[in-house]
């Protein structure tokens, strides 16, 4: 019914992803509000391509995979705000303080948030992906648009400094206690 | 298989993410490894630990307005994506219609201006020849009388056709 362009069949449709999509957004960006943001884009975006949905792929997958492209422009907007703002402050253009370092400050940071950030952008990808949101190799791939050899190589980068995070910041995960 | 190398691939074992052939030829030496089996089993709980504090964690939720808010936002997008469409659509129909419209009009007025024309005009008619009493191209033409009154001497010409049709007078 939503394919055929009725509105109100979309809330149940995507009512089941509304969390799941906002928690890999929130993973993926690192920031309450980005992540927020990041997701109704992606349930906007996910309505507005309903018409070009490939019926024989996972419905969860493909709004996984709107969510990440999303999320990875949000990212790449703000390093190029963050850069853009850094050489104008060298400049002594601007002294007023950059406009996502504020935002970032004042958020709370949990330990899981803070050893995903000792994570480059795709090894954190595909961590939250395959380990978090319980993708397995392939579906990851796709959700990604990689192979899957580089998911496996990033997925063991990123576990191996999971692990090494753990034992630095997190004893007590890896003891049990 | 040597512990180094073993070491390498263990991230991946520890999530089963090897391919069968790796699988076979790793858990042949770990279960000939001690050392190796207690690393793959460390990382693997402290992994398994990590990601159920991950699933413990906090994360941000959807306040029902919120989410009514954007599935509103959702479906008004939609509508005026469709009313736009519809715009659009009209913006181009309208000409579509007015051409259809006019050339039909045309078709009409050409069918009924066949059948109902009239008899066309014939041959261009010759102006009327210039009378004049003595002209020898027409004289074959035109036939003048001359009538002369004995009274007065006032003379009068009447010119004809070649039908004999009253054409004119000069005096």
């Amino acid at each position: 019914m939503v394919l055929s362009g009725r509105a109100e069949a979309f809330e149940p449709l995507v009512t089941p992803y509304r969390g799941p999509i906002l928690a890999l957004a929130y993973r993926l960006t690192r920031d309450r509000e980005d992540a927020r943001e990041v997701a109704q884009e992606a349930f906007l975006k996910a309505f507005r391509s309903l018409g070009r949905f490939d019926l024989s792929r996972s419905f969860r997958n493909w709004l996984f995979q709107i969510a990440a492209n999303e999320a990875r422009d949000r990212l790449r907007r703000a390093k190029r705000e963050r850069a853009a703002f850094e050489a104008a402050a060298r400049e002594g253009i601007a002294a007023a303080p950059a406009p996502e370092a504020g935002r970032e400050r004042r958020e709370t940071r949990s330990g899981i948030m803070r050893a995903l950030d000792a994570l480059g952008r795709r090894e954190r990808e595909v961590f939250v992906l395959r380990d978090l949101q319980e993708l397995d190799i392939r579906e990851t791939a796709r959700v990604l648009g990689c192979s899957s050899i580089s998911v496996r190589v990033n997925l063991s980068s990123a576990r191996r400094k999971i692990r090494e995070a753990i034992r630095r910041d997190f004893p007590h995960l890896e003891e049990g206690r | 298989m040597t512990c180094r190398k073993l070491r390498k691939l263990m991230p991946l074992l520890a999530g089963d993410d090897l391919g069968p052939r790796r699988t076979r030829a790793v858990r042949a030496h770990v279960s000939a490894c001690p050392a190796c089996l207690r690393e793959l089993e460390e990382l693997r709980e402290a992994l398994s630990r990590f990601k159920a504090a991950a699933k413990d964690e906090s994360v941000p939720d959807w306040s029902e307005g919120e989410w009514k808010a954007l599935m509103v936002r959702a479906a008004g997008g939609t509508a005026r994506d469709g009313e736009k469409k519809r715009a659009w659509g009209g913006h181009v129909l309208l000409p579509r219609w007015a051409a259809a419209s006019a050339l039909g009009a045309l078709i009409g007025l050409v069918v009924l201006s066949v059948l109902f024309r009239g008899p066309g005009p014939g041959p261009a008619e010759r102006p009327d020849p210039p009378l004049a009493l003595a002209d020898a191209g027409r004289a074959q033409d035109v036939v003048s009388m001359t009538m002369v009154s004995q009274e007065t001497g006032l003379q009068i010409v009447w010119f004809f056709d070649k039908n004999f049709d009253y054409k004119g007078e000069q005096e």
